[in-house]
């Protein structure tokens, strides 16, 4: 079984679930997350090397932020002429949205042996409390790759 | 003559009532068809009213009856289904206009239940397009504008399932079927003061439904008490070979007694404390009256969600899977006829999103699962107010103006976790408080108890709006 990889402060949490705080009554998507006014992830942006960016979006690392654009251009390269400069600019903040979610999901220790609800069938249909997955020693699974 | 009195008696009610021959069901019909000509447009609550098709219904209903074959609490009952819900031959638009001229050629399994033990469909209920799918920011992101709340019309009803609260909270029929993949039966039910049900994913099949979020989505009741959603929900409940996430036929039936979930033995309740980061004044107001109540008849404890990355867990999932439901929308471009500017742009980010991580996101489901089934070990039914706040003005941004997190809504939905939303009091500005009972996966009838319970010590949900 898979545990948090550190405890998280309630600030943390709340800070975190921030982002995802529109999606309560609407069922958003990822995309339709409400804006971080500040840092949401724990690797820091590089300021320095990067060019700015609005103060609306998430502050993500060098690789996220690398990650968002290049899914960015995916989506202006395979729709190309589709988009209006306004869109573009509208798909770029949301691509950036959709980030800091992603990071946290990736942050959470999983083990190879975690199995995916591949299928929601609640839990008691499957098996209650079943055998530990073979996993790797605690140690060695902490570290993510 | 059919009073408003008798259009706002929840289904136990008017069921006696027809059983007994006193109350026509072409006459009940009839009436509430005419409240829903008249109060409908103003409302915004319908996609499209079926008039020939429910008086039909209500003639073939009474004849039924009056030669002595009544098939329980249904029948005769009008009712409202979510315009996501197929009706073979009538348009079923997903509240979008890329499916303004949608018609099916056979009724959803929900709808074919229903008429079986003989309701009578009064019409398709508005609703947020896609069921807001493709996101949005604004109450009118539906093919029919902005459903309006029956208790101040300058407020919104909240979604997915717009159309189906304010049906239910204007008595425009006597229940209503909505659907809920995070927030959009719960919600509606708690802005416009009514009572709704999200069974346990599973127990009702969606063959003939909208789907969004296949691994999500759920088909539930919005009635007037806890009582009529299960009477609903025992009827629409069961597997269904034509929809394999149905579970199977000893686990997806459910069968309702009142007296006997009475006498059954008192849920134990875990007062959540966590389950909203902070709480709208007046909606703390009435959710430490509702508190002082439960305490009053069952035992009560503490408890808290377990913490994790479980909206964005959710938030993953839905986007991959509606991406995936609305691929044709979205790559063809029509998606750009969608009414919120969120929803236009929204499914091509979504679809971005790869594999490793919505794969991450079902293993943190499972672990979540485990999780959750541990606090039920401990507790019976978790209780948190359903919302934070009250009912939202049609003007809202609900991108910038309604920040909070709502790991309650994640935990449950990701879970497929049955919950019920039951009105509790009223805010200073009159607006409708819901309390939220939600329990482990298929023990629905715990939900169903416990705020059944509630209701007997109270009349919230008895309340009405004052519409003209």
């Amino acid at each position: 079984m898979s545990t948090d990889q550190k405890p998280q402060s309630r600030r943390e949490f709340a800070r975190r679930a921030a982002l995802l705080s529109l999606a309560a009554p609407i069922a958003a998507p990822l995309a339709a997350a409400a804006p971080l006014p500040t840092g949401s992830v724990s690797m820091a942006a590089d300021d320095q090397q990067l060019p700015k960016l609005p103060p609306n979006f998430p502050k993500l690392s060098e690789q996220s932020r690398a990650e968002v654009e290049a899914r960015y251009e995916s989506i202006v390269k395979q729709y190309s002429g589709r988009f209006n400069d306004q869109q573009k600019a509208e798909l770029r903040r949301l691509s950036f949205l959709a980030q800091p979610a992603l990071d946290n999901l990736r942050a959470y220790t999983i083990h190879n042996g975690d199995s995916p609800a591949l299928y929601l069938k609640p839990l008691v249909e499957r098996e209650k409390k079943p055998a530990k997955p073979a996993s790797p020693s605690p140690a060695a699974a902490a570290k993510k790759p | 003559m059919i009073t408003e009195e008798i259009l706002y008696l929840p289904v136990s009610e008017l069921s006696k009532r027809i059983e007994s021959k006193k109350l026509s069901p072409v006459e009940l019909t009839k009436a509430y068809l005419d409240r829903s000509e008249k109060l409908g447009p103003k409302l915004n609550a319908y996609a499209k009213l079926l008039p020939d098709i429910a008086l039909e219904q209500a003639q073939a209903a009474e004849k039924e009856i009056h030669r002595g074959h009544y098939r329980g609490p249904l029948h005769g009952i009008p009712y409202a289904a979510k315009d996501l819900l197929a009706v073979k031959g009538i348009p079923c638009t997903w509240g979008a206009k890329p499916f303004a001229n949608q018609v099916f050629d056979y009724d959803a399994r929900v709808v074919e239940h229903l008429h079986r033990v003989g309701a009578i469909l009064l019409g398709k209920a508005a609703m947020i397009e896609l069921a807001g799918g493709m996101g949005y920011r604004f109450a009118n992101a539906s093919l029919q504008d902005a459903s309006k709340n029956p208790w101040n019309t300058s407020c919104w009803t909240c979604g997915s399932s717009s159309g189906s609260a304010a049906i239910v909270g204007a008595a425009l029929a006597a229940f209503a079927i909505g659907t809920e993949t995070w927030g959009s039966i719960i919600c509606p039910s708690a802005y416009c003061g009514i009572s709704g049900l999200r069974p346990t994913y599973g127990r009702v099949s969606r063959y003939g439904a909208m789907a969004l979020s296949y691994s999500m989505d759920k088909i539930g009741p919005l009635a007037r008490s806890a009582e009529d959603c299960a009477r609903v929900f025992a009827a629409i409940a069961g597997h269904d070979f034509s929809d394999r996430s149905t579970l199977p036929i000893d686990k997806a039936a459910f069968t309702y007694s009142a007296s006997l979930e009475l006498a059954a033995k008192p849920p134990r309740i875990g007062l959540l404390t966590n389950a909203w980061k902070k709480i709208d004044g007046s909606v703390h107001k009435v959710y430490s009256a509702a508190e002082k109540v439960l305490r009053k008849y069952s035992q009560t404890h503490s408890a808290l969600l377990p913490e994790g990355p479980w909206e964005d867990a959710a938030a993953v999932i839905i986007s991959v899977e509606g991406s995936a439901a609305f691929r044709e929308l979205i790559r063809s471009g029509e998606v750009a006829d969608l009414t919120d500017p969120l929803g236009q742009l929204a499914g091509y980010v979504n679809e971005q999103i790869g594999g490793a991580d919505y794969v991450r996101a079902l293993q943190v489901r499972e672990i979540l699962q485990r999780k959750m089934m541990e606090l039920f070990d401990t507790y019976d039914v978790l209780v948190s107010p359903s919302q934070p706040i009250p009912a939202t003005t049609l003007e809202t941004n609900l991108e910038t103006d309604v920040v909070y997190a709502d790991p309650l809504g994640a935990i449950g939905n990701l879970c497929g976790l049955p919950a019920l939303s039951v009105p509790c009091g009223f805010t200073d500005k009159n607006l409708p408080v819901g309390l939220h009972f939600m329990a482990r996966a298929e023990n629905d009838a715990a939900v169903i108890q416990a705020a059944r319970a509630f209701q007997q010590h109270t009349d919230w949900h008895r309340h009405r709006p004052k519409l003209v």
